[in-house]
């Protein structure tokens, strides 16, 4: 069974359309980071996969069901949103036992989950001292309480210190690729989850713009090809359905084609090429392209 | 259910305001008692005793309901809902309970015990000081007559029904100082008004202020005419309605809110 399924969500708040008719799934075993810059609608997806917003149409579904329909949520999906949802007067780990109780878990979850994120110290100090990266640790602690086989989580970077986010990557692949969670990751920051995802679902302005696997991403069927020659190429690559552009006198950006079909179309064309290579566009680049803003990053 | 409603009880009790909360009342109790003992018996202007004397049988169940300290269990109604909001714990408590409504029949669940509590609390306190008070004083003490049992659980039940009124109210306002401001407000200033003067009693009886004075049958002659009150049990009636009110618009609004 598909873990997350999204089915052509939209969303408006007033005039402003949040969500345009997005679709997409995650599997289990897989972590997708799901990208866009500020105010691309990230939060309102995630929020109305969690049954905290109530979308216009389409259908947000865990397991194959609406998440207010769960009797046992906290089993079936750890949420992390934003990291202020804390009593300032309350410890981390009363934070943790009232959901505990709440939810009908083992009263011993508080504890392993601080644990596992690495917050025992600080488990009867109050969260109202605690730091943005302690309270993301917080909240993936209570996400982690029911032992979930899914995982969905809005920006858990935000405010971690570069040692948290490395921490982080390694903790949400353990969870995909040893437990076999589905975890669905937000980012505005792309560099934060290019090491960690494995499929990459990016939105902007409430529509969705790519979907695909990292690979297919950032390897060579997103990218153009960079052709260098003193000859007269480009009319020729053109008649071939190629679109080309002059970077520089003598150096043209192909798209359409690849390295080995230009090639063997110099061959034909009887034109000296002097360098043939595909320009490996990183996730970032194809992410500002299809994003069309520098937006976060 | 009774998962959830210790879920909420965790929810105050895990905080500082309950204890300062408890402080309050029984500092506020204090000093109505203190009021009581030194004016007992003390002549008013015009020649009548003013209150009754500490071994008059009519004192003890003045003291009693002095115990009654239903804001306070408001303020702990209204905190119960509104902090969830204010600190956007709300996100988790719907997250882990998405079931809507059980989260608000869950936090009215406790709110029954939390104003219970509240009650036998502040209860105790001042049976023992009123009572040592009596026995000082050289009167006799029978907690079964002149009402006190009545008076007793008239307490209990209006705290509790406050407490009750400040859940429905809290979901209804959302914002805790808004909430605050207003359910002080109307206690203290409005239904006191409109439920002490006899003239204005035809509506006030009908307020929540109205009915809990009705529940607990106090009609001491304050010198501004006869009560107009309902009778006992339609007090309560009044109180429980405004709760159930509260509670069914708070759950059709807050089931339906998007949680942003």
């Amino acid at each position: 069974m598909t873990a997350i399924e999204i089915r052509n969500l939209s969303k408006s708040f007033g005039a402003v359309r949040a969500v345009d008719d997005v679709s997409f799934t995650v599997e289990a075993g897989t972590v997708t980071g799901y990208l866009g810059p500020n105010g691309a609608g990230k939060t309102t997806t995630l929020r109305s996969l969690l049954g905290l917003v109530t979308p216009d149409s389409g259908e947000a579904l865990v397991n194959g069901r609406r998440y207010a329909g769960l009797d046992h949520p906290l089993n079936e999906v750890g949420a992390v949103l934003e990291a202020t949802s804390f009593h300032p007067g309350r410890t981390a780990r009363d934070h943790l036992r009232i959901m505990t109780t709440a939810a009908g878990l083992p009263a011993s979850r508080p504890d392993e989950a601080l644990e596992q994120v690495g917050l025992a110290d600080a488990a009867r100090k109050r969260v109202g001292g605690f730091s943005l990266g302690m309270r993301q640790r917080l909240a993936l602690a209570g996400a982690l309480l029911g032992q979930p086989k899914i995982f969905i989580l809005d920006e858990p970077a935000n405010g971690l210190d570069p040692a948290g986010i490395q921490w982080l990557r390694g903790f949400l692949r353990h969870l995909a690729h040893d437990t076999g969670a589905a975890v669905l990751v937000s980012s505005h920051v792309l560099a934060e989850v290019e090491q960690t995802v494995d499929n990459v679902v990016i939105i902007a302005k409430g529509r969705l713009v790519r979907q695909g696997s990292l690979a297919e991403l950032t390897g060579n069927g997103g990218g153009a090809v960079r052709v260098k020659t003193k000859d007269d190429f480009a009319p020729a690559l053109r008649a071939a359905g190629a679109e080309v552009e002059e970077v520089e006198p003598g150096v043209l950006k192909v798209r359409g084609l690849d390295a080995e079909e230009i090639g063997r179309l110099a061959l034909d064309q009887r034109v000296l090429l002097t360098e043939v290579a595909h320009e490996r566009s990183d996730l970032q680049s194809v992410f500002l392209e299809l994003t069309g803003e520098g937006a976060g990053a | 259910m009774t998962n959830l409603i210790r879920a909420e009880l965790q929810k105050l009790f895990t905080t500082r305001l309950w204890w300062a909360m408890a402080l309050v009342m029984l500092a506020l109790t204090s000093l109505g008692l203190v009021f009581l003992i030194t004016t007992a018996g003390a002549p008013a202007p015009n020649g009548q005793p003013a209150l009754p004397a500490l071994d008059d049988p009519a004192w003890l169940p003045l003291a009693l309901s002095n115990a009654n300290g239903n804001i306070f269990t408001m303020i702990l109604g209204i905190v119960l809902m509104t902090g969830e909001y204010r600190y956007q714990t709300i996100t988790g408590t719907f997250l882990t309970t998405p079931k809507r409504g059980r989260v608000i029949a869950a936090k009215l669940g406790a709110g029954v015990i939390i104003g219970a509590f509240f009650a036998v609390v502040s209860l105790l306190f001042t049976a023992v000081v009123a009572v040592t008070a009596v026995l000082i004083g050289g009167g006799a003490v029978d907690l079964t007559a002149n009402r006190i049992p009545q008076l007793a659980v008239g307490v209990l039940a209006t705290m509790i029904l406050y407490a009750l009124f400040g859940i429905g109210l809290g979901a209804l306002v959302r914002n805790q100082v808004a909430a605050l401001i207003g359910g002080i407000v109307w206690a203290f200033v409005i239904e006191s008004v409109l439920s002490s003067f006899p003239a204005l009693q035809t509506v006030g009886k009908w307020l929540p202020g109205g009915a809990a004075q009705a529940l607990m049958s106090i009609d001491f002659d304050t010198g501004l005419g006869e009560s107009n009150l309902l009778p006992a049990w339609g007090g309560a009636l009044v109180l429980i309605g405004y709760a159930l009110l509260f509670a069914v618009v708070a759950n059709l609004t807050t089931t339906r809110r998007d949680i942003t």
